[in-house]
Parts: C-alpha cells; structure tokens; sequence
C-alpha cells in the first residue's frame, strides 16, 4: 500500500515535473487560463477603472469599481459621473441584477439583454459581467507565433464549443509568450465575419503583475466609434468572501 | 343694327327660355362653388387643428431628428438662439418640447412609454394639454351612488356600459349617457357632482408627471402615486427616475393615450442628463398664412447656425398631407362628375332652343341674313345667357359663403363626438374666397362655350327650304 502510495507520488511528480520543464510547449488552452488568471487573478481581485466611450460627434467617461471571486462572482459600482454615482451591478452564477438608487431598484437583467450595451459602450454587459469562460467555452489552438508592438505572441484561435451561451463564433487572441498579456484579440461571429477588436498596451506593474493598463476596443461596422477602459488601480486575490457578492451589499457599498 | 343689340333683344323676346337657360348655369355655377368650397374649407380646417394643436406651422429641431429621433440628436437651446429666432418679426412665442422613449414601470408592471417634456405653461400655445384633464369618472363608486338618485331608465342603463370611463368634458359624458339637452339642466349638474376627479397639472421644476387615461388604468396607478422610469438617456447614460403622478389626461387617440407621459421639460431634460437641451421647439407665428410662414422658413432658415434645421408644417404633417391629397382626388372627380351633369343640363337647353328656332333661322336666311350674321347672333346670346348664369350663381354663393364661413356647418351627435374627441370643433367650414372662385367659374365659362358650337354647326349646315318646312 505504502509503496503504491509511493508510486504513484512519484509520478505525480514526474508528470508535473514533466509539465513544468515543457513550459514552454504549453497547450493553447493552458495559455488562455494563465492569460485568464493573470488578468482577473487566480481567487479574486479588485479594479478601479475609466471607461470613455468616444463616437464621432462626443465621448463620455465613466468610472467604475470593479470585484470579482472565481468566475461566478462580480459586483461593480459606478463612482463616476455624478448621476450614475450607486449604480451597482451584481453577477451571481448565471444571474445578474442591476441597482439603481435614484429609483430604488433592483432590476434582474434577463439573458435578451447580455448582448446590449454596458452604460452605452461598446462593451456588453457579457463582456464586463464575463458570464461565459473563455477557458471552458471554447477549444483553443495555437495557430502561429506573430510579433505584436514588439513582443513576441502565440497566436490562438479559439472556436466556441456548440452548447456553450456565448455571442461569438471564433476568437483570436494574441497572448505575449513572457507575460501572458492578452496584446489583442479579434471577435467573429457565428458566419467568420469580424465585429471588433481589441487591443491591450500601456504595460504597468500592478499589484506586483504586469499588467496592460489600457484596453481600446473598436467595433469594425461602425468607423469612428471606440471604448477606451483604463485600469488605474488593481488588487489580485483579496481577502474576499461570497457573502460580499450579495444584493444587499448592491445598495451599501461606496 | 349691330348683332350684340339684336343678339339683347333676342334674349327677351322669349323670356321663358332665356330664364330656363340662364338657370341652368346658374345652378351649375352655384353648386359647383359650394361644394368646392366645402371641400377645400374642411380640408383647411383639418389642417388648421393638427398644425395649431400639436405641431405648430414651424418647428426648430437638430437636422438629424427627423431620421433618428433619438436623445443624442437634441440640440442646446442656448440664449443666443432664442434671441435670433425671436428677432424675426414674425414670431411671437416658443414653445419647447423634449421628446423620447423610456420604460415606465410600478411593481411587477413594466411598458414602454412615450415621454414628452413640455412646458406647463407655453404648451397651452399649442397643444392645451390642460384641457385634457380628467375631469369626470365613472368609477364603480360614482355609479352605484348615481343609480341610488332619481335618474332617467335609459342614463342608469347607461352607467354600466360607460363603466370606468373618463371624461374630459362635459358634453361628451352628456352625450355617452344619453341625456337630451332639455333633460341636461336638471340632471347634469348631480351627475357631475358624483363624477367628479379631483386632477393636477404639472409645475415646472417638480418631479411629477401626467399620464395618459389608458397607460394609468394599464399600470394601475392613480394621482399622488409613485411612477418608476428607466431609459437611455444623452450619450448612453442611464435615465432613471421617480416621479409622483399629478394628473391622468384623456387623450383622443388610443394609441397615444396608452402610452403618453407628460412631465415639465426641465424635468425631462434632467431624467435624460441632457439639461438645456431640446429635441424640437415649436414657433408661434402671428401670420399663418403660407406667404408669411415661407418667407420666415427661408430668412430664418439662412440664420440657424448648424445642426439646426427648420421644418415648415408641409414637412412634418406629409402624412397627413398625403391623405388630404388622396382625399382632394376623390373630390376632384365628385366635382367632376358634378361638371358632366351641368354640361348635359346646359347643352340640352341649347338643343332644346336651336330646335325650337329652326324655322325662324330659316326664315331669315330666305329673307337674305348672311349665316355667319345670324351664328354671330346666336353666339352673343349665349354669351349673355352665359354671363347672366355665372354672374348670378357667384352673386348668390358669395353671400352664403360667406355667411357660412362664419357660421359653419355644425354636427351634432356622434359625429360632433368623434369631431370633439380628436380636440376639433365639430364644424364644416366654407372655404375663404380665393382662386377657386375664378376657376369655377371659368369652368363653366368653358362648358357653355362648348355648348354654342352645336347651335352655330346647326345654322352653317342649314338648308332653308327643310326649315322652313320645320
């Protein structure tokens, strides 16, 4: 027994040993998780960030606290402009809800509405509420190593498997080999055709992680329209429990 | 003796003819001006009511608002602007509006609604929503007292198919319940006593709101009651609100009274985080007539700095224009039709006096009058009988035209409720003597020179010796 115990200790630790040394041959998938968990941490985290959406004849910014635990918990709450200061969003599993407190609501989002814009941005409220995974909801593979603003990337495809909920066809995301920063990534629909993309730069030392600290996206059919995030602050894995993601927390927290 | 003179003396020598034909035009004239004048006055008082009780004869708005009314294509109504448009002469008032789309909800019920930002005062300028006020309700309250009092069988019968409505008039609760005029004194005053509703109107700077009759009923809220509306608001932030309701408004159309709320534009422009902002302004003009109305488009139209644009009524009722017009058409072929049977009625006198003076043109071409002599005759008859008819038949529509222009044609009953429920007087109006008056009669004119062509075919192709047998 004991030495079956041993056995297979052994190669357990043969196996990781192995994956370890072959770090540099990792799987497609394995670099979409790292990616994943570099950027929204491996428990939980805490950003504060502006978005500013530019159109052609305006553009408005508007700022944001955002929490996150694992991947079914998100809460975010606007601090800027001064009339959407309180508003909260919560995600619970597959669940969101909205509080708004000059009305004193608290409003479930139904799935129809995960597509649509988030405060009038470019971005969905999928996108910030990350309701689908882009580790599970897609297989993923290296399709070339390409050079993005100097730093070398693996190239990946990542096509949404048939029963995942997700608005996508296909994803391409260019993921620097050093850092795991997602440099840019492109998003097609059900039929190949490109809707957006997205590009990471202004790499920062955040919380003891580099980190790119400003994000622009820009959907392809509508030429002069773009959203601008940057991240100003962040905290990986915060002392955080469940208890903090609830509706009640929605309509105190500052 | 010259032939206009003999052409005169003709016409009296048999005077009964000559009146019959004469009477003929006469009537054609008449009715043809009557019935146009009808068409065109109601046409015009169509427009009148739509123009002066919702649009107005011109509106500012910014140039994309037309083709995306949205929040993000309103305009910053600036001091600058105000004093510019109201250097034209030709305006008197403005009267702002703030127009978009929300979601109104109260507890489980949610709608998408209509909202519209106004002034509470100016708007009585042109829309008078105050006079849309709920004043009379049949709640199942009021009904059960009213059944109680000592009223006519057929009102009590009444009350229960009219159950739950609004009025905001009196005539038109007089009119559901079915109560005669001569009955009205003595029972109405009792009934709107019962039916009473006790209604608010809207105040600048507050946050209350009016709803339309139907939107209340759907969402179950009453006056002092709480609605709730989310929306998008200028350049995608969030518009949500609270808002008491002040007062229920009846509107005449269904479709905008299940979904209208209306709250002071101030108001309005906060819940849509866009403040000074406007999605049109409505002028007052103090000239309405197309001359003054163009020529105010065109000298301020040049003035307005981009994005603004103004839109002349033609513009933002094309719709409705477009029924008038469709409308107009089947006139024009009543008017038509109306013609064809003048013309026969004309043209048969004349058959009927070229017949009967066979032999005596006869006679007087075997006595030596040249042909041409006697149609030249005949023709001056026509023409006076002609005149005398046209001159007649305007002589006598102009007065009563007139008359009628400042006495319409009033409807009463169901008619006058449908009339009033869309906030137009129930009237048929006479149009105001213009152009059509020349073209009526030049038409007539027309008719009866056709007419002198069979005579004056007949006198050429004559042969004397089977007329005088005649």
């Amino acid at each position: 027994m004991k030495k079956l115990l041993k056995t297979l200790f052994f190669s357990g630790y043969l196996i990781s040993t192995f994956m370890v040394l072959s770090a540099q041959g990792l799987t497609a998938a394995e670099i979409i998780k790292k990616a994943d968990e570099k950027f929204n941490g491996e428990k939980s985290s805490m950003m504060v960030m502006s978005m500013t959406i530019i159109r052609p004849t305006w553009q408005r910014t508007v700022e944001f606290k955002n929490w996150t635990m694992g991947r079914d918990y998100a809460l975010t709450l606007i601090t800027a402009p001064a009339k959407d200061v309180g508003q909260t969003f919560l995600k619970r599993g597959n669940e969101m809800w909205n509080w708004n407190p000059s009305i004193s609501r608290l409003i479930k989002l139904p799935p129809s509405m995960m597509s649509q814009g988030w405060m009038g941005s470019d971005y969905t409220n999928d996108d910030i509420m990350k309701e689908s995974s882009v580790v599970n909801d897609y297989t993923h593979e290296i399709t070339g190593e390409e050079t993005i603003e100097g730093r070398e990337c693996y190239r990946i495809k990542m096509v949404a498997k048939e029963n995942a909920a997700v608005v996508w066809g296909h994803q391409v995301r260019w993921v620097d080999k050093k850092e795991f920063l997602v440099l840019k990534a492109e998003y097609y629909d059900e039929d190949g055709v490109l809707i957006r993309t997205e590009t990471g730069s202004d790499i920062k030392d955040m919380d003891g992680r580099m980190i790119e600290t400003r994000i622009v996206l820009t959907p392809v059919d509508e030429p002069g329209n773009s959203t601008v995030i940057i991240i100003k602050d962040i905290k990986f894995n915060i002392p955080v429990q469940e208890s903090f993601f609830s509706q009640q927390n929605m309509k105190n927290i500052r | 003796m010259k032939s206009y003179l003999l052409a005169w003396r003709n016409l009296w020598r048999n005077k009964r003819r000559t009146l019959i034909t004469v009477a003929s035009v006469f009537f054609a004239v008449f009715f043809a001006l009557l019935m146009r004048s009808l068409q065109l006055g109601s046409y015009d008082h169509m427009f009148r009511n739509v123009i002066e009780s919702y649009t107005g004869y011109i509106q500012v708005q910014n140039e994309d608002f037309k083709d995306n009314s949205t929040v993000d294509n309103s305009f910053d109504f600036t001091p600058e602007i105000k004093q510019l448009i109201l250097k034209d002469k030709n305006v008197t008032n403005l009267v702002p509006r703030f127009e978009s789309f929300a979601l109104a909800s109260t507890g489980p019920l949610t709608k998408g609604v209509l909202v519209m930002g106004i002034d509470p005062e100016k708007e009585s300028l042109l829309s008078n929503v105050k006079e849309r006020l709920v004043r009379y309700k049949l709640t199942d309250k009021a009904i059960d007292t009213l059944k109680k009092l000592n009223l006519p069988e057929k009102v009590k019968s009444k009350l229960d198919l009219f159950r739950g409505e609004s009025y905001s008039s009196e005539s038109i609760l007089q009119l559901d319940l079915g109560i005669k005029d001569k009955e009205a004194n003595s029972i109405l005053p009792e009934i709107k006593r019962v039916t009473s509703f006790s209604n608010g109107y809207l105040t600048a700077g507050k946050k209350e709101a009016l709803l339309g009759d139907k939107l209340a009923k759907y969402l179950n809220l009453n006056i002092g009651d709480t609605l709730v509306m989310i929306g998008q608001g200028y350049h995608g932030t969030t518009a949500a609100e609270k808002f008491r309701i002040a007062g229920i408004v009846k509107l005449p159309t269904p479709d905008i009274d299940n979904k209208i709320v209306y709250l002071p534009v101030d108001v309005c422009q906060d819940f849509y985080n866009a403040p000074g902002m406007l999605t049109s302004m409505a002028l007052c003009v103090k000239d309405n007539n197309d001359k003054a109305v163009n020529r105010t488009l065109r000298s301020l139209g040049q003035e307005l700095p981009s994005p603004l644009r103004l839109l002349g009524w033609r513009e933002m009722n094309a719709l409705l224009i477009n029924q008038m017009d469709a409308d107009n058409k089947s006139g024009a072929i009543m008017i038509g039709i109306l013609y064809l049977v003048i013309a026969f009625g004309i043209f048969g006198t004349v058959l009927m006096m070229t017949t009967e003076r066979r032999r005596e043109f006869g006679v007087l071409v075997a006595i030596g009058m040249q042909k041409s002599k006697l149609a030249g005759i005949v023709t001056f008859e026509m023409i006076y009988i002609g005149l005398l008819g046209i001159l007649s038949g305007v002589a006598v529509a102009l007065p009563a035209i007139i008359i009628g222009q400042y006495n319409p044609i009033r409807f009463s009953g169901e008619y006058a409720k449908v009339y009033e429920s869309y906030g137009m007087e129930p009237i048929m109006p006479f149009m105001h003597i213009n152009y059509y008056f020349l073209w009526q009669s030049v038409i007539v004119a027309l008719i009866v020179a056709i007419a002198i062509s069979y005579p004056v075919r007949k006198i050429y192709k004559m042969t004397v010796v089977n007329s005088l047998k005649a």
